[in-house]
Protein backbone atom coordinates (compact mmCIF):
# COMPACT_ATOMS: atom_id res chain seq x y z
CA UNK A 1 0.00 0.00 0.00
CA UNK A 2 2.99 2.44 0.71
CA UNK A 3 6.02 1.50 -1.04
CA UNK A 4 9.06 3.48 0.14
CA UNK A 5 12.54 2.84 -2.28
CA UNK A 6 15.77 4.00 -1.46
CA UNK A 7 14.43 7.91 -0.48
CA UNK A 8 17.28 10.33 0.64
CA UNK A 9 16.21 13.44 1.49
CA UNK A 10 19.27 16.09 2.14
CA UNK A 11 18.08 19.62 3.98
CA UNK A 12 20.56 22.82 1.80
CA UNK A 13 23.17 23.64 4.22
CA UNK A 14 23.93 27.56 4.52
CA UNK A 15 27.02 28.92 5.29
CA UNK A 16 26.75 28.37 9.09
CA UNK A 17 25.84 24.86 8.75
CA UNK A 18 26.65 21.94 6.19
CA UNK A 19 23.80 20.24 4.33
CA UNK A 20 22.29 17.97 6.08
CA UNK A 21 21.14 14.29 4.88
CA UNK A 22 17.46 13.46 7.09
CA UNK A 23 17.14 10.23 5.62
CA UNK A 24 19.42 8.62 3.63
CA UNK A 25 18.36 5.29 1.76
CA UNK A 26 15.04 4.17 3.33
CA UNK A 27 13.43 1.27 2.33
CA UNK A 28 9.95 0.47 3.60
CA UNK A 29 7.04 -1.49 2.91
CA UNK A 30 3.72 -1.82 4.54
CA UNK A 31 0.86 -4.08 3.32
CA UNK A 32 -2.78 -3.04 2.64
CA UNK A 33 -4.56 -3.02 6.08
CA UNK A 34 -1.29 -2.96 7.98
CA UNK A 35 -1.26 -1.08 11.20
CA UNK A 36 2.55 0.22 10.99
CA UNK A 37 4.22 2.28 14.10
CA UNK A 38 7.12 4.98 13.26
CA UNK A 39 9.46 5.44 15.81
CA UNK A 40 13.20 7.11 16.42
CA UNK A 41 14.80 9.23 18.75
CA UNK A 42 14.02 13.01 17.99
CA UNK A 43 16.02 14.55 15.24
CA UNK A 44 15.72 10.45 13.43
CA UNK A 45 13.98 12.02 10.44
CA UNK A 46 10.56 10.89 11.09
CA UNK A 47 9.08 14.36 10.49
CA UNK A 48 10.43 14.56 7.44
CA UNK A 49 9.72 11.45 5.88
CA UNK A 50 6.09 12.36 7.38
CA UNK A 51 6.30 15.73 5.29
CA UNK A 52 7.56 13.39 2.41
CA UNK A 53 4.58 10.86 2.62
CA UNK A 54 1.59 13.68 3.00
CA UNK A 55 3.17 15.12 -0.01
CA UNK A 56 4.28 18.30 1.23
CA UNK A 57 8.14 17.93 0.59
CA UNK A 58 9.98 16.58 -1.74
CA UNK A 59 12.75 14.16 -1.58
CA UNK A 60 16.20 14.56 -2.88
CA UNK A 61 16.22 10.96 -4.58
CA UNK A 62 14.14 7.66 -4.37
CA UNK A 63 10.42 6.75 -5.00
CA UNK A 64 7.31 6.74 -2.77
CA UNK A 65 4.07 4.82 -4.11
CA UNK A 66 0.97 5.17 -2.70
CA UNK A 67 -1.71 2.99 -3.29
CA UNK A 68 -0.29 2.30 -6.53
CA UNK A 69 0.15 5.88 -7.52
CA UNK A 70 3.64 7.34 -7.73
CA UNK A 71 3.65 9.98 -5.12
CA UNK A 72 5.60 12.68 -6.10
CA UNK A 73 4.27 12.35 -9.90
CA UNK A 74 0.51 12.19 -9.31
CA UNK A 75 0.20 13.72 -5.60
CA UNK A 76 -3.54 15.08 -6.50
CA UNK A 77 -4.12 11.09 -6.79
CA UNK A 78 -2.71 9.99 -3.25
CA UNK A 79 -4.25 12.87 -2.04
CA UNK A 80 -8.00 11.44 -2.73
CA UNK A 81 -6.98 8.09 -0.60
CA UNK A 82 -5.16 9.50 1.82
CA UNK A 83 -5.76 11.33 5.19
CA UNK A 84 -3.86 13.42 7.75
CA UNK A 85 -3.84 13.85 11.57
CA UNK A 86 -0.94 16.33 12.15
CA UNK A 87 0.63 16.56 15.26
CA UNK A 88 -0.76 19.93 15.78
CA UNK A 89 -4.70 19.79 15.08
CA UNK A 90 -5.82 21.32 11.32
CA UNK A 91 -8.74 22.74 12.64
CA UNK A 92 -9.66 26.65 12.54
CA UNK A 93 -9.98 27.22 16.49
CA UNK A 94 -12.32 30.04 15.96
CA UNK A 95 -14.81 27.79 14.32
CA UNK A 96 -17.29 25.77 15.52
CA UNK A 97 -16.93 21.44 15.72
CA UNK A 98 -19.42 21.74 12.83
CA UNK A 99 -17.99 24.41 10.97
CA UNK A 100 -14.88 22.89 10.81
CA UNK A 101 -16.54 19.39 9.66
CA UNK A 102 -18.56 21.51 6.68
CA UNK A 103 -15.17 22.80 5.53
CA UNK A 104 -13.52 19.47 5.42
CA UNK A 105 -16.09 18.31 3.47
CA UNK A 106 -16.12 20.85 1.10
CA UNK A 107 -12.49 20.08 0.63
CA UNK A 108 -13.27 16.50 -0.22
CA UNK A 109 -15.82 17.19 -2.07
CA UNK A 110 -18.73 15.21 0.17
CA UNK A 111 -22.14 17.22 0.18
CA UNK A 112 -25.89 17.07 1.41
CA UNK A 113 -27.30 13.97 2.46
CA UNK A 114 -23.71 11.90 2.06
CA UNK A 115 -21.66 14.69 3.84
CA UNK A 116 -24.69 14.44 6.70
CA UNK A 117 -24.58 10.51 6.88
CA UNK A 118 -20.70 10.42 7.22
CA UNK A 119 -20.14 13.25 9.54
CA UNK A 120 -22.63 11.64 11.94
CA UNK A 121 -20.84 8.18 11.74
CA UNK A 122 -17.67 10.12 12.13
CA UNK A 123 -18.90 12.18 14.93
CA UNK A 124 -20.37 8.55 16.75
CA UNK A 125 -16.71 7.27 17.25
CA UNK A 126 -15.90 10.38 19.13
CA UNK A 127 -17.48 12.49 22.41
CA UNK A 128 -18.90 15.04 20.35
CA UNK A 129 -22.16 14.53 19.38
CA UNK A 130 -23.53 17.09 21.48
CA UNK A 131 -21.00 19.44 20.60
CA UNK A 132 -21.16 20.24 17.14
CA UNK A 133 -21.73 23.91 17.84
CA UNK A 134 -19.30 25.00 20.13
CA UNK A 135 -16.13 26.44 19.08
CA UNK A 136 -13.07 24.47 18.90
CA UNK A 137 -11.13 26.75 21.27
CA UNK A 138 -13.84 25.95 24.08
CA UNK A 139 -12.39 22.03 23.95
CA UNK A 140 -10.43 20.43 26.03
CA UNK A 141 -7.16 19.15 24.52
CA UNK A 142 -8.69 15.48 23.89
CA UNK A 143 -11.80 16.33 22.73
CA UNK A 144 -10.22 19.11 19.73
CA UNK A 145 -7.86 15.93 18.80
CA UNK A 146 -10.99 13.76 18.24
CA UNK A 147 -12.10 16.48 15.91
CA UNK A 148 -9.28 16.01 13.66
CA UNK A 149 -9.61 12.02 13.82
CA UNK A 150 -13.87 12.99 13.03
CA UNK A 151 -12.23 15.14 10.17
CA UNK A 152 -10.50 12.59 9.13
CA UNK A 153 -12.90 9.34 9.33
CA UNK A 154 -15.35 11.61 7.59
CA UNK A 155 -14.13 11.34 4.27
CA UNK A 156 -12.94 7.61 4.91
CA UNK A 157 -9.34 7.48 3.43
CA UNK A 158 -7.94 4.00 2.47
CA UNK A 159 -4.58 4.99 4.17
CA UNK A 160 -4.73 7.10 7.64
CA UNK A 161 -1.18 8.91 8.20
CA UNK A 162 -0.64 10.24 11.93
CA UNK A 163 1.93 12.10 13.59
CA UNK A 164 2.10 11.95 16.97
CA UNK A 165 -1.35 12.22 17.60
CA UNK A 166 -1.08 11.78 20.95
CA UNK A 167 0.79 14.15 22.19
CA UNK A 168 -0.87 16.29 25.03
CA UNK A 169 -2.85 13.92 25.71
CA UNK A 170 -3.97 12.24 29.21
CA UNK A 171 -4.08 8.64 29.71
CA UNK A 172 -7.22 8.11 29.52
CA UNK A 173 -8.18 10.15 26.34
CA UNK A 174 -5.22 8.84 25.21
CA UNK A 175 -6.70 5.22 25.47
CA UNK A 176 -10.02 5.95 24.27
CA UNK A 177 -8.42 7.74 21.30
CA UNK A 178 -6.56 4.54 20.18
CA UNK A 179 -8.83 2.12 20.92
CA UNK A 180 -10.76 3.97 18.66
CA UNK A 181 -8.85 3.94 16.13
CA UNK A 182 -7.86 0.32 16.39
CA UNK A 183 -11.48 -0.51 16.44
CA UNK A 184 -11.91 1.56 12.95
CA UNK A 185 -8.91 0.59 11.81
CA UNK A 186 -10.02 -3.41 11.82
CA UNK A 187 -13.37 -2.49 10.72
CA UNK A 188 -12.54 -0.25 7.58
CA UNK A 189 -9.46 -2.41 6.77
CA UNK A 190 -7.25 1.05 6.17
CA UNK A 191 -3.95 1.62 6.23
CA UNK A 192 -2.19 3.11 9.17
CA UNK A 193 0.88 4.43 9.56
CA UNK A 194 1.42 6.63 13.10
CA UNK A 195 4.53 8.01 14.57
CA UNK A 196 5.07 7.82 18.30
CA UNK A 197 7.39 8.08 20.81
CA UNK A 198 4.96 6.13 23.03
CA UNK A 199 5.51 2.65 22.91
CA UNK A 200 2.72 1.10 25.20
CA UNK A 201 0.61 2.60 22.21
CA UNK A 202 2.81 0.42 19.69
CA UNK A 203 1.92 -3.55 21.66
CA UNK A 204 -0.82 -4.07 19.80
CA UNK A 205 0.00 -2.97 16.04
CA UNK A 206 1.08 -5.23 12.79
CA UNK A 207 4.50 -3.87 12.73
CA UNK A 208 6.72 -1.41 14.08
CA UNK A 209 9.48 0.91 12.21
CA UNK A 210 12.54 1.84 14.34
CA UNK A 211 14.57 5.06 12.23
CA UNK A 212 17.61 6.57 13.13
CA UNK A 213 19.77 9.28 11.70
CA UNK A 214 17.46 8.73 8.72
CA UNK A 215 18.08 4.67 8.55
CA UNK A 216 15.43 2.01 8.97
CA UNK A 217 17.39 0.30 12.06
CA UNK A 218 13.99 -2.48 12.86
CA UNK A 219 10.72 -3.10 11.09
CA UNK A 220 9.01 -6.38 12.40
CA UNK A 221 6.06 -7.23 14.61
CA UNK A 222 6.49 -6.24 18.27
CA UNK A 223 7.32 -9.54 19.12
CA UNK A 224 10.06 -10.49 17.30
CA UNK A 225 11.38 -7.32 18.31
CA UNK A 226 11.12 -8.37 21.90
CA UNK A 227 12.72 -11.52 20.69
CA UNK A 228 15.67 -9.21 19.91
CA UNK A 229 16.78 -9.17 23.32
CA UNK A 230 16.60 -11.79 24.86
CA UNK A 231 13.49 -12.87 27.51
CA UNK A 232 14.66 -11.17 30.59
CA UNK A 233 17.30 -8.62 31.72
CA UNK A 234 18.66 -7.38 34.72
CA UNK A 235 18.66 -3.82 35.19
CA UNK A 236 20.87 -2.04 38.02
CA UNK A 237 21.46 1.79 38.59
CA UNK A 238 24.60 2.14 40.58
CA UNK A 239 26.40 4.72 42.78
CA UNK A 240 28.99 4.76 39.95
CA UNK A 241 27.07 3.42 36.43
CA UNK A 242 30.76 2.75 34.88
CA UNK A 243 32.45 2.01 37.35
CA UNK A 244 30.59 -0.92 38.39
CA UNK A 245 29.53 -1.87 34.62
CA UNK A 246 33.73 -2.58 34.12
CA UNK A 247 34.10 -4.41 37.54
CA UNK A 248 30.97 -6.73 36.32
CA UNK A 249 33.06 -7.09 32.97
CA UNK A 250 36.36 -7.75 34.19
CA UNK A 251 35.51 -9.77 37.48
CA UNK A 252 32.33 -11.74 36.18
CA UNK A 253 32.95 -12.09 32.29
CA UNK A 254 29.11 -10.45 31.86
CA UNK A 255 28.14 -8.87 28.87
CA UNK A 256 26.91 -5.31 30.02
CA UNK A 257 25.56 -2.69 28.41
CA UNK A 258 25.73 1.32 30.26
CA UNK A 259 22.74 2.67 28.98
CA UNK A 260 22.06 6.25 30.30
CA UNK A 261 22.27 5.88 34.09
CA UNK A 262 21.66 2.10 34.23
CA UNK A 263 23.78 -0.90 33.51
CA UNK A 264 21.66 -3.52 31.79
CA UNK A 265 22.50 -7.44 30.99
CA UNK A 266 20.13 -8.08 27.96
CA UNK A 267 20.65 -11.44 26.53
CA UNK A 268 19.34 -13.41 29.89
CA UNK A 269 17.93 -16.58 29.50
CA UNK A 270 14.65 -17.30 31.61
CA UNK A 271 14.91 -18.68 35.07
CA UNK A 272 19.17 -17.49 35.23
CA UNK A 273 18.39 -13.96 36.15
CA UNK A 274 17.30 -14.76 39.52
CA UNK A 275 20.46 -16.48 40.45
CA UNK A 276 23.37 -14.03 38.41
CA UNK A 277 20.83 -10.79 40.31
CA UNK A 278 22.11 -13.39 43.72
CA UNK A 279 25.30 -13.15 42.91
CA UNK A 280 25.91 -9.46 41.42
CA UNK A 281 23.93 -8.44 44.85
CA UNK A 282 26.26 -10.61 47.25
CA UNK A 283 29.53 -8.52 45.44
CA UNK A 284 28.79 -5.41 44.89
CA UNK A 285 25.71 -4.21 47.13
CA UNK A 286 27.22 -1.35 48.63
CA UNK A 287 27.74 0.18 45.21
CA UNK A 288 24.01 -0.46 44.22
CA UNK A 289 21.27 1.27 44.06
CA UNK A 290 18.40 -0.63 42.67
CA UNK A 291 18.83 -3.76 41.02
CA UNK A 292 15.58 -5.65 38.95
CA UNK A 293 15.08 -8.22 36.47
CA UNK A 294 12.08 -6.89 33.99
CA UNK A 295 10.72 -8.23 30.84
CA UNK A 296 11.70 -6.35 28.18
CA UNK A 297 9.43 -4.12 26.26
CA UNK A 298 9.56 -1.70 23.72
CA UNK A 299 11.10 1.14 25.24
CA UNK A 300 13.51 -1.39 25.82
CA UNK A 301 13.55 -2.83 22.32
CA UNK A 302 14.08 0.52 21.62
CA UNK A 303 16.97 1.37 23.39
CA UNK A 304 18.72 -0.84 22.63
CA UNK A 305 18.64 -0.87 19.00
CA UNK A 306 19.17 2.97 18.70
CA UNK A 307 22.15 3.09 21.54
CA UNK A 308 24.12 0.87 19.23
CA UNK A 309 26.31 2.60 17.55
CA UNK A 310 27.09 5.54 19.84
CA UNK A 311 26.96 8.91 18.20
CA UNK A 312 29.82 11.14 18.50
CA UNK A 313 28.69 13.96 20.66
CA UNK A 314 27.44 11.37 23.26
CA UNK A 315 31.41 9.79 23.36
CA UNK A 316 32.31 13.12 24.17
CA UNK A 317 29.51 13.80 26.74
CA UNK A 318 30.23 10.48 28.58
CA UNK A 319 34.00 11.01 28.66
CA UNK A 320 33.59 14.25 29.79
CA UNK A 321 31.36 12.64 33.19
CA UNK A 322 33.76 9.53 33.71
CA UNK A 323 36.19 12.48 33.37
CA UNK A 324 34.88 15.06 36.59
CA UNK B 1 -11.46 16.84 -7.13
CA UNK B 2 -13.29 19.05 -5.52
CA UNK B 3 -14.74 21.39 -8.42
CA UNK B 4 -12.83 24.49 -7.75
CA UNK B 5 -15.65 26.81 -6.63
CA UNK B 6 -17.10 24.74 -4.27
CA UNK B 7 -13.97 24.74 -2.61
CA UNK B 8 -13.25 28.42 -3.73
CA UNK B 9 -16.16 29.48 -2.01
CA UNK B 10 -15.88 27.41 1.18
CA UNK B 11 -12.46 29.00 2.41
CA UNK B 12 -13.55 32.11 1.61
CA UNK B 13 -16.38 31.60 3.71
CA UNK B 14 -14.69 30.86 6.22
CA UNK B 15 -12.59 34.37 5.91
CA UNK B 16 -15.87 36.26 6.02
CA UNK B 17 -16.57 34.30 9.03
CA UNK B 18 -14.17 34.56 10.99
CA UNK B 19 -14.14 38.72 10.17
CA UNK B 20 -17.69 39.55 11.24
CA UNK B 21 -17.04 37.55 14.73
CA UNK B 22 -14.01 40.14 15.16
CA UNK B 23 -16.44 43.11 16.15
CA UNK B 24 -13.32 45.12 17.12
CA UNK B 25 -11.78 44.48 13.57
CA UNK B 26 -14.73 45.63 11.97
CA UNK B 27 -15.24 48.97 13.73
CA UNK B 28 -11.73 49.46 13.55
CA UNK B 29 -11.15 48.60 10.22
CA UNK B 30 -13.83 51.13 8.86
CA UNK B 31 -13.37 53.61 11.62
CA UNK B 32 -9.66 54.13 11.07
CA UNK B 33 -9.90 55.13 6.97
CA UNK B 34 -12.82 57.50 7.81
CA UNK B 35 -10.84 59.55 10.50
CA UNK B 36 -8.04 59.72 7.95
CA UNK B 37 -10.31 61.01 5.77
CA UNK B 38 -11.98 63.47 7.93
CA UNK B 39 -9.11 64.82 9.13
CA UNK B 40 -6.68 64.96 6.27
CA UNK B 41 -9.65 66.41 4.01
CA UNK B 42 -10.07 69.17 7.08
CA UNK B 43 -6.54 70.19 7.32
CA UNK B 44 -5.71 70.19 3.93
CA UNK B 45 -8.90 71.73 2.70
CA UNK B 46 -7.44 75.31 2.52
CA UNK B 47 -4.13 74.53 0.61
CA UNK B 48 -5.70 72.50 -1.79
CA UNK B 49 -5.78 74.43 -5.27
CA UNK B 50 -4.40 72.60 -7.80
CA UNK B 51 -4.56 73.95 -11.76
CA UNK B 52 -7.55 72.83 -13.21
CA UNK B 53 -9.26 71.37 -10.14
CA UNK B 54 -11.02 74.95 -8.77
CA UNK B 55 -14.21 73.46 -8.17
CA UNK B 56 -12.87 70.22 -6.09
CA UNK B 57 -12.74 70.19 -2.26
CA UNK B 58 -9.61 68.04 -0.63
CA UNK B 59 -12.35 65.97 0.88
CA UNK B 60 -13.75 65.09 -2.18
CA UNK B 61 -10.31 64.84 -4.37
CA UNK B 62 -8.91 62.29 -1.07
CA UNK B 63 -12.22 60.39 -1.12
CA UNK B 64 -11.78 57.71 -3.74
CA UNK B 65 -7.90 57.93 -2.67
CA UNK B 66 -9.30 56.63 0.88
CA UNK B 67 -11.31 53.52 -1.03
CA UNK B 68 -8.57 52.95 -2.68
CA UNK B 69 -6.39 52.94 1.14
CA UNK B 70 -9.09 50.82 2.25
CA UNK B 71 -9.27 48.48 -0.97
CA UNK B 72 -5.56 48.03 -0.48
CA UNK B 73 -4.90 47.72 2.67
CA UNK B 74 -8.21 45.88 4.19
CA UNK B 75 -7.37 43.03 1.26
CA UNK B 76 -3.52 42.63 2.15
CA UNK B 77 -3.95 42.22 5.48
CA UNK B 78 -7.00 40.04 5.44
CA UNK B 79 -5.31 37.90 2.76
CA UNK B 80 -1.65 37.94 5.41
CA UNK B 81 -3.77 35.63 7.77
CA UNK B 82 -2.52 32.86 5.55
CA UNK B 83 0.82 33.10 8.06
CA UNK B 84 -1.73 32.42 10.90
CA UNK B 85 -3.26 29.74 9.46
CA UNK B 86 -0.03 28.15 9.00
CA UNK B 87 1.18 28.53 12.15
CA UNK B 88 -2.24 27.24 13.73
CA UNK B 89 -1.93 24.07 11.45
CA UNK B 90 -5.07 24.77 9.53
CA UNK B 91 -3.36 25.35 6.49
CA UNK B 92 -1.58 22.14 6.41
CA UNK B 93 -5.08 20.03 6.28
CA UNK B 94 -5.68 22.00 3.27
CA UNK B 95 -2.59 21.58 1.29
CA UNK B 96 -3.20 17.79 1.76
CA UNK B 97 -6.49 17.65 0.73
CA UNK B 98 -6.97 16.62 -3.08
CA UNK B 99 -7.72 20.24 -4.02
CA UNK B 100 -6.41 22.57 -7.11
CA UNK B 101 -3.85 24.95 -5.96
CA UNK B 102 -5.69 27.48 -7.05
CA UNK B 103 -8.33 27.20 -5.20
CA UNK B 104 -6.78 27.26 -2.05
CA UNK B 105 -5.44 30.38 -3.08
CA UNK B 106 -8.63 31.90 -4.36
CA UNK B 107 -10.04 31.11 -1.31
CA UNK B 108 -7.82 33.41 0.53
CA UNK B 109 -7.92 35.99 -2.18
CA UNK B 110 -11.76 36.14 -2.59
CA UNK B 111 -12.34 36.23 1.55
CA UNK B 112 -10.17 39.02 1.65
CA UNK B 113 -11.55 40.75 -1.29
CA UNK B 114 -15.04 39.86 0.36
CA UNK B 115 -14.20 41.90 3.48
CA UNK B 116 -12.55 44.53 1.83
CA UNK B 117 -15.35 45.53 -0.05
CA UNK B 118 -17.96 45.51 2.43
CA UNK B 119 -15.47 48.31 4.20
CA UNK B 120 -15.08 50.04 1.61
CA UNK B 121 -19.12 49.95 0.69
CA UNK B 122 -20.07 51.43 4.12
CA UNK B 123 -17.75 54.11 2.85
CA UNK B 124 -19.41 54.38 -0.17
CA UNK B 125 -22.54 55.72 1.64
CA UNK B 126 -20.28 59.16 2.21
CA UNK B 127 -20.95 59.87 -1.33
CA UNK B 128 -24.29 61.97 -1.32
CA UNK B 129 -22.76 64.36 1.53
CA UNK B 130 -19.86 65.24 -0.93
CA UNK B 131 -22.52 66.01 -3.59
CA UNK B 132 -21.49 62.87 -5.68
CA UNK B 133 -24.05 60.57 -6.96
CA UNK B 134 -23.86 57.42 -9.00
CA UNK B 135 -25.65 55.88 -11.40
CA UNK B 136 -26.59 52.07 -11.23
CA UNK B 137 -23.96 51.83 -14.56
CA UNK B 138 -21.56 53.88 -12.51
CA UNK B 139 -21.88 52.09 -9.02
CA UNK B 140 -21.53 48.55 -11.33
CA UNK B 141 -18.19 49.79 -12.38
CA UNK B 142 -17.42 51.46 -8.53
CA UNK B 143 -18.18 47.78 -7.87
CA UNK B 144 -16.02 46.05 -10.99
CA UNK B 145 -13.24 48.46 -9.66
CA UNK B 146 -13.16 47.38 -6.29
CA UNK B 147 -13.59 43.65 -7.28
CA UNK B 148 -10.52 43.90 -9.21
CA UNK B 149 -8.41 45.82 -6.97
CA UNK B 150 -9.11 43.74 -4.18
CA UNK B 151 -8.17 40.63 -5.83
CA UNK B 152 -4.90 42.04 -7.45
CA UNK B 153 -3.24 43.33 -4.11
CA UNK B 154 -4.88 40.21 -2.12
CA UNK B 155 -3.59 38.24 -4.16
CA UNK B 156 -0.26 40.45 -3.80
CA UNK B 157 -0.32 40.18 0.25
CA UNK B 158 -0.75 36.34 -0.35
CA UNK B 159 2.63 36.22 -2.37
CA UNK B 160 4.40 38.00 -0.11
CA UNK B 161 2.75 36.54 3.03
CA UNK B 162 3.21 32.54 1.98
CA UNK B 163 7.03 32.54 2.55
CA UNK B 164 7.03 34.57 5.81
CA UNK B 165 6.70 33.21 9.25
CA UNK B 166 5.90 36.12 11.13
CA UNK B 167 3.33 39.34 11.08
CA UNK B 168 6.06 41.56 11.90
CA UNK B 169 8.01 41.10 8.82
CA UNK B 170 5.08 41.52 6.72
CA UNK B 171 4.68 44.99 8.54
CA UNK B 172 7.97 45.81 7.55
CA UNK B 173 7.21 45.23 3.82
CA UNK B 174 4.28 47.34 3.92
CA UNK B 175 5.96 50.22 5.13
CA UNK B 176 8.97 50.53 2.98
CA UNK B 177 7.13 49.06 -0.15
CA UNK B 178 3.18 49.46 -0.10
CA UNK B 179 2.53 52.74 1.47
CA UNK B 180 4.87 54.77 -0.73
CA UNK B 181 3.09 53.21 -3.76
CA UNK B 182 0.06 53.96 -2.42
CA UNK B 183 1.11 57.28 -1.72
CA UNK B 184 2.93 57.89 -5.51
CA UNK B 185 -0.54 56.92 -6.92
CA UNK B 186 -2.24 60.20 -7.06
CA UNK B 187 -4.55 59.12 -3.55
CA UNK B 188 -3.11 61.89 -2.08
CA UNK B 189 -2.22 64.77 -4.26
CA UNK B 190 -2.95 65.14 -8.10
CA UNK B 191 -0.12 63.76 -10.61
CA UNK B 192 0.05 66.99 -12.77
CA UNK B 193 2.29 68.59 -10.23
CA UNK B 194 5.57 66.47 -9.49
CA UNK B 195 9.06 66.25 -11.36
CA UNK B 196 8.79 64.28 -14.54
CA UNK B 197 10.92 61.44 -12.60
CA UNK B 198 8.17 61.00 -10.29
CA UNK B 199 5.87 60.91 -12.64
CA UNK B 200 6.87 57.52 -14.63
CA UNK B 201 7.10 56.16 -11.19
CA UNK B 202 3.36 57.21 -10.44
CA UNK B 203 2.57 55.34 -13.98
CA UNK B 204 4.33 52.56 -13.55
CA UNK B 205 2.86 51.68 -10.60
CA UNK B 206 -0.57 49.93 -10.77
CA UNK B 207 -1.89 51.36 -7.51
CA UNK B 208 -2.42 54.49 -9.75
CA UNK B 209 -4.32 52.49 -12.03
CA UNK B 210 -6.39 50.98 -9.55
CA UNK B 211 -7.12 54.28 -8.30
CA UNK B 212 -7.80 55.88 -11.74
CA UNK B 213 -10.56 53.11 -12.23
CA UNK B 214 -12.09 53.77 -8.86
CA UNK B 215 -12.09 57.64 -9.21
CA UNK B 216 -14.00 57.48 -12.65
CA UNK B 217 -17.83 55.83 -12.04
CA UNK B 218 -17.81 58.96 -9.88
CA UNK B 219 -17.78 61.43 -12.50
CA UNK B 220 -18.54 59.64 -15.76
CA UNK B 221 -20.95 57.23 -16.91
CA UNK B 222 -20.14 53.83 -18.25
CA UNK B 223 -20.72 54.66 -22.11
CA UNK B 224 -18.26 57.39 -21.40
CA UNK B 225 -15.83 55.71 -19.78
CA UNK B 226 -15.48 52.31 -21.95
CA UNK B 227 -14.72 54.95 -24.89
CA UNK B 228 -12.00 56.41 -23.21
CA UNK B 229 -8.60 54.59 -23.76
CA UNK B 230 -6.99 56.17 -20.70
CA UNK B 231 -9.41 54.78 -18.91
CA UNK B 232 -9.54 51.33 -20.53
CA UNK B 233 -5.93 51.17 -20.54
CA UNK B 234 -5.91 51.64 -16.35
CA UNK B 235 -8.42 48.83 -16.67
CA UNK B 236 -6.11 46.70 -18.57
CA UNK B 237 -3.16 47.17 -16.58
CA UNK B 238 -5.46 46.18 -13.08
CA UNK B 239 -6.65 43.23 -14.93
CA UNK B 240 -3.10 42.02 -16.02
CA UNK B 241 -1.99 42.57 -12.39
CA UNK B 242 -4.85 40.72 -10.67
CA UNK B 243 -3.66 37.77 -13.22
CA UNK B 244 0.05 37.92 -12.85
CA UNK B 245 -0.01 37.93 -8.66
CA UNK B 246 -2.94 34.78 -9.00
CA UNK B 247 -0.48 32.80 -11.33
CA UNK B 248 2.17 33.52 -9.32
CA UNK B 249 0.44 33.00 -6.28
CA UNK B 250 -0.79 29.93 -7.51
CA UNK B 251 3.13 28.24 -9.01
CA UNK B 252 4.05 29.26 -4.86
CA UNK B 253 1.65 27.17 -3.38
CA UNK B 254 2.44 24.43 -6.38
CA UNK B 255 6.06 24.05 -5.69
CA UNK B 256 6.95 21.64 -2.84
CA UNK B 257 9.97 22.39 -0.45
CA UNK B 258 12.68 19.92 -2.33
CA UNK B 259 15.70 17.95 -0.84
CA UNK B 260 19.14 19.04 -2.51
CA UNK B 261 21.00 16.78 -4.53
CA UNK B 262 24.39 14.77 -3.06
Amino acid sequence: MITIDTLTHIYPGSRKTPARAAISALSLDIKDGEFVILSGPNGSGKSTLFRILCGLALPSSGSVRVGGFDLFAQPAKVREIMGVVFQSPAVDKHLSVGENLAIHADLYGLRGAAFTASRDEAVGWTDLGDRLDQKVETLSGGLARQVELAKVLMTNPRILLLDEPTTGLDPVSRRNFLAALHKLQKQRGMTVLMTSHVFSEADDVDRVAIMREGKLLAFDTPQALKAMIGTEMVVIHAKDTEGLAGRLRADMGLAVRVIGDEVRLEETENGESLPLLERILNRYRPDILTISIKQPGLDDVFVHVTSKAVPDHALTLDLKRTGT
Amino acid sequence: MSSLSRVAYSLARREFTRFIRQKQRVIGTVAQPLLFWLFLGAGFAGSFRPAGMENVTYLEYFYPGVMLMMMLFASIFSSITIIEDRDAGFLQGVLVAPVSRLAIVLGKVLGATAIAMVQTLIFTLAAPFLGLHLGFGSLVMLLAAFLLTGIGFSALGFLLAWGMKTTSAFHAVMMVFLMPLWMLSGALFPLGNVPAAMKVVMLANPVSHALIIIRAPFYAGPQTLLADSSYLLSLAVTIAWAVLCLGLSMARVEKREKGVAL
